[in-house]
């Protein structure tokens, strides 16, 4: 997998203005731009790693340049949702896609682990493209979970936040340059842990139609909180009554900034 | 205890149609409770989420948005970005285990006066059933 992806990348090199990947050296592991020339046998896959961010801030830096990415089925649909935001340009990104195997699947409850190439301009996947791995058990054990014992559940949790902010620096949906988790209006400052409901409700409702189910922001919490349960639920939810699969359709537009006219919501006939 | 708990209610209503109606309700002497406190808001697609939070965060027992009739908007699809929203919040609030009956979607256009006595009452009689929010931990 890792030559056929570094033969395609040093194919593609000459006419991008460098490749975003990750790099490994005797001091470790780092996103790196590789252009001509460069090592390649120092392209690595592992770890899993939030290239679309560096990606958005390359193509920003660089409003003229062609760039390429190496990127996993999570890192293709955040990039389709930062897409619809303008946080890229497909036009301008050579996408060098791969599949996870089975059991990294597993890991991340991934429905999608190649990145699937439809509708994007310039892109290529390598490797034979898992299936699907089923989805969280505590999603589905929600629904079972009483109210009292759902609240029991999310105060134990969210009672461990450091509010470290790691949730949100890590995802690549998270790009906005005034965040409302640092505005005292909304979130108090010096409050451990953040006080329910805002910090966390806050960030789920953000989340809502944008959440790729990367798992990068579980993965990073130094507290251990399931932050994937709620953004799964979310999903399923944006799935049900806006008919939205994030990441899935770069062609879809973003469901919460339609009108009516423009996109339905379903079960909601009480108050059409 | 629960029989004199009062629960206080954050009603955000817009400023065309249900701010209207709650107008007319008191101008025509309907009996509509005193828990309501009312937030004008130009348009219900104004509320925001965090708006709804903040309400539940500074002490309410329960939220209610009200807007104009869908069609009715006077920004004409204000109010359709409050319907995708709003279930949204909505659900998202019983996945944490507030009771999906202290929040409200509904909409009370200005003609409406009755209906807004009507929906004022039925959301704070269903939110006193369930006793203070504060009871339940959060
Ligand atoms: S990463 Fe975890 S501990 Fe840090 S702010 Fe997010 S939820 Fe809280
Ligand atoms: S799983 Fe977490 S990090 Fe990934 S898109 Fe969703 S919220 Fe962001
Ligand atoms: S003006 Fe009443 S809902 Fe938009």
């Amino acid at each position: 997998m890792r030559e056929q992806i570094c033969k395609l990348v040093a194919e593609k090199l000459p006419e991008l203005a460098g490749v975003v990947a990750l790099r490994q050296t005797a001091v470790g592991t780092a996103p790196y731009l590789f252009r001509e020339g460069d090592d390649l046998s120092q392209l690595v896959l592992e770890p899993r790693y939030p290239l679309p961010s560096v990606v958005s801030m390359l193509q920003k830096r660089y409003p003229e340049a062609r760039f390429g990415v190496v990127a996993r089925g999570c890192d293709a649909r955040a990039l389709v949702e930062m897409a619809k935001r303008n946080q890229i340009d497909p036009e301008r990104l050579y996408l060098v896609g791969f599949t996870c195997s089975a059991e990294q699947a597993a890991e991340c409850y991934c429905a999608a682990p190649a990145p699937d190439t439809a509708g994007w301009p310039q892109a290529m996947v390598v490797g034979v493209p898992v299936a699907g791995a089923p989805p969280n058990p505590l999603v589905a054990q929600y629904e079972e979970m009483s109210l009292a014992e759902r609240r029991a559940f999310w105060q134990q949790q969210f009672a461990k936040c450091i509010k470290c902010y790691g949730c949100r620096n890590i995802c690549p949906e998270c790009f906005c340059e005034a965040c409302a988790l640092e505005d005292p209006l909304w979130v108090e400052a010096g409050m451990l842990a953040p006080p329910f409901p805002m910090f966390h409700l806050v960030r789920a409702m953000h989340m809502a139609s944008r959440c790729v189910a990367c798992r990068q922001c579980e993965l990073v919490c130094p507290a251990h909180i399931p932050l994937t349960v709620l953004y799964d639920l979310m999903r399923r939810d944006i799935g049900e009554l806006l008919g939205y699969e994030p990441g899935a359709d770069i062609a879809a537009a973003p469901p919460l900034s339609l009108t009516l006219a423009d996109g339905m919501v379903h079960g909601q006939d009480q108050l059409l | 205890m629960t029989d004199t708990f009062e629960p206080k209610i954050v009603a955000f209503l817009c400023n065309w149609c249900s701010y209207a109606g709650a107008d007319n309700a008191g101008v025509a002497r309907m009996p509509s409770p005193a828990n309501v406190l009312p937030i004008r808001v130009m348009c219900s697609g104004r509320v925001s989420p965090e708006m709804v939070l903040r309400a539940f965060r500074s002490g309410a027992d329960g939220v209610l948005v009200l807007g104009c009739h869908i069609g009715d908007c006077h920004y004409i699809s204000g109010n359709h970005r409050t319907i995708k929203r709003m279930p949204l919040l909505h659900n998202l609030l019983s996945y944490v285990g507030i009771h999906p009956d202290r929040f409200r979607l509904d909409w009370v256009s200005s003609a409406e006066a009755p209906r807004f006595a009507q929906v004022t009452q039925e959301f704070v009689e269903a939110v006193r059933a369930l006793g203070p929010l504060a009871e339940d931990g959060w």
